[in-house]
């Protein structure tokens, strides 16, 4: 099977900064991809390039098949969407937002089960403003899958939500993988990574520096005989805190 | 066709639920009547109007009696020389002369037409405004009878008698005006640089929607919200205020309509150049000011200085309001306002071409 996206040599300069400068690399059909990096990386820019939302300066990118800078429309056809600071119509329940979407697509769908599938069917009716954080994020899942997308994009999709939210949508982001789609994620947090991701690029000053699984990626370091200053611990603060507050959602 | 509908569906139920754009839309407008309307009913009072007949013939007669049956005005016969004295002494509100060749008789090509001159009082606009309405009015319905095949002098006396112009029969159509203009700009000017900042539109623009489709949707959102503005004023403005509306209600919902149209591509324009919120408050009132007290919403445009008046009289909410006006106080046809409707018209291109060059989807 040929990879389903595509990337060779993209780059993309703003003024003074280039921002991408010249990353090459493929996300196989079904896979988790995570890019990784600092803020400024290039992460953002990159994604949304392939979403075809900006044009690069240079290079090649094919997402579904579809040559990105050629067919932008095309790509869109294909590909789901969360898109960083990013907001829904106002004064829309979570329902009519998700009607709202597939309106956009041109397309019937379920509404209601598509908030099933990120356990929000209970919230259908209500306001997608007075929604909590972890709500939004799973209707922004919603609204992404509205057209049984191929690639589904997520940036930075667990940033600003509270432990219990992330873990739940990291079991969404499985489920959703498992179903066929492929991921294909940002993030900062490099837990998040090394539990969701099949592959990892590490990008840093508009460059990939390093693409891998999580494992490898970590065997290698130790390979070259990296050792910690500070023996790892067998829990984190953040076991402490989901033992003492719970799986859980918490929400209003 | 489909997705149009869909998009509008949703847009208009969100506009439905959005209390301060409701409040702005819907009783801003309606206090602004209400507070013109009652201010000035009662010492706006009747207009001083002076009659200097030079012709002395029946047509003369005709249209003296006519203009001393109307309650509104209060007539009186006198000497050009002496009326302007009394003018200039703000004594009187207005002079009319009717000229020695004075007929009312169908024109013959290569003849002029008998010139009746106005002048009026520029510190009581007001009344000025309305007075000459009337007189514009009375005028336009002596020669409509007559260009008639039909004898129709019965009528016509009778409607010219109906003729009784009050201050707020004047408002209305300006009131219209400048909420259809009001509406227009700020609503959509704010709804979208606020999607604009806040990554609504980043959003929608992530899925492949036609983008001719989601800024027709905005449009015939608020066409929607536009007539149901219409509608509520003008029928507050028949309850409460007994107003006078002369002409049909279809010619001015279509001008309306028209009004809003044009003052969208504004509100598109000013979207598109804004960056921030903050900015389109400063932008649209640069915008709107000028025509609040210039394009006759209030009084007359005639109040406006007389250097800009060639600006004014070229303003968007001045073909407007008197299309609308004509509409309403003269009975007049969508044929007789067709200068203004062309106005209109040409500044839909303009504001067309504006927006389409200020708002991009693509950099959102």
């Amino acid at each position: 099977m040929p990879p389903i996206v595509q990337v060779a040599d993209l780059r993309k300069r703003y003024g003074e900064i280039e921002a991408v400068r010249g990353i090459s690399f493929d996300v196989q059909q079904g896979e988790v991809f995570g890019m990784l990096g600092p803020n400024g990386a290039g992460k953002t820019t990159t994604v949304e390039i392939l979403e075809g939302l900006r044009k690069a300066d240079t290079g090649s990118a094919r997402v579904a098949g579809v040559d990105v800078f050629a067919d932008p429309s095309g790509v869109k056809q294909r590909i789901g969407v969360q898109l960083q600071a990013s907001a829904f119509p106002e004064h829309l329940t979570a329902r009519e937002t998700v009607d709202f979407f597939a309106a956009c697509y041109d397309l019937d769908v379920d509404a209601i089960g598509l908030l099933r599938a990120v356990e929000l069917d209970e919230r259908a009716g209500q306001l997608q403003e007075r929604l909590s954080g972890g709500q939004r994020q799973r209707l922004s899942i919603a609204t992404a899958l509205v057209n049984s997308p191929q690639v589904l994009f997520l940036d930075e999709p667990t940033t600003g939500l509270d432990p219990q939210a992330r873990r739940n949508l990291w079991g969404l982001i499985q489920s959703i993988r498992r179903g066929g789609t492929t991921v294909f994620l940002t993030t900062h947090y490099l837990d998040e990574a090394e539990v969701l991701c099949d592959r990892v690029a590490i990008m840093d000053q508009g460059r990939i520096v390093a693409m891998d699984p999580p494992r490898k990626l970590i065997g290698d370091l130790l390979a070259r005989g990296f050792t910690k200053p500070v023996a790892q611990q067998q829990a984190s603060l953040e076991d402490v805190f989901l033992d003492l507050t719970g799986h859980e959602l918490r929400e209003a | 066709m489909r997705q149009i509908a869909r998009l509008t569906a949703a847009l208009l139920r969100a506009y439905l639920r959005d209390r301060i754009a409701l409040f702005f839309s819907l009783i801003v407008p309606l206090m602004l009547m209400v507070i013109f309307g009652y201010l000035n009913l009662g010492e706006f009072g009747r207009v001083s109007l002076a009659i200097d007949d030079q012709a002395k013939n029946s047509a003369s007669d005709q249209l003296t009696t006519i203009l001393k049956g109307i309650d509104t005005l209060d007539v009186t016969e006198s000497s050009t020389d002496a009326a302007l004295t009394k003018l200039r002494r703000t004594e009187l509100d207005m002079l009319v002369v009717i000229p020695a060749d004075f007929a009312i008789a169908p024109a013959r090509p290569g003849q002029t037409v008998p010139q009746v001159t106005v002048y009026g009082d520029d510190a009581r606009p007001q009344q000025v405004a309305v007075g000459r309405q009337i007189i514009a009015s009375v005028i336009d319905r002596i020669s409509f009878a007559v260009t008639q095949t039909a004898p129709v002098v019965g009528v016509k006396d009778e409607s010219v008698q109906g003729v009784r112009l009050r201050y707020v029969d004047f408002l209305v159509p300006g009131i219209l005006g400048v909420n259809i203009m009001q509406l227009a700009v700020f609503s959509v000017a704010f709804a979208l640089v606020a999607d604009k900042q806040r990554g609504v539109l980043r959003r929608i623009m992530a899925t492949p929607v036609r983008i001719a489709n989601l800024l027709t949707a905005h449009v015939i959102t608020r066409l929607f919200i536009a007539t149901g503005q219409v509608a509520v004023l003008l029928i507050v403005a028949l309850v409460l205020f007994n107003v006078t509306i002369v002409g049909g209600l279809g010619p001015l919902v279509v001008v309306a309509l028209l009004g809003t149209l044009l003052f969208l591509t504004i509100g598109f324009a000013l979207a598109g150049w804004a960056q921030t919120e903050n900015q389109v408050p400063a932008i649209a009132q640069l915008i709107t000011l000028p025509q609040f007290f210039f394009s006759g919403v209030f009084f007359s445009k005639n109040a406006a200085p007389e250097v800009i008046r060639p600006i004014t009289n070229l303003l968007p909410l001045t073909f407007l309001n008197d299309a609308l006006r004509e509409i309403s106080v003269q009975g007049a046809s969508l044929w007789d306002v067709r200068t203004q409707i062309a106005g209109l018209i040409v500044w839909i291109g303009l504001g067309f071409l504006l927006a389409v060059r200020l708002f991009r989807f693509e950099r959102f």
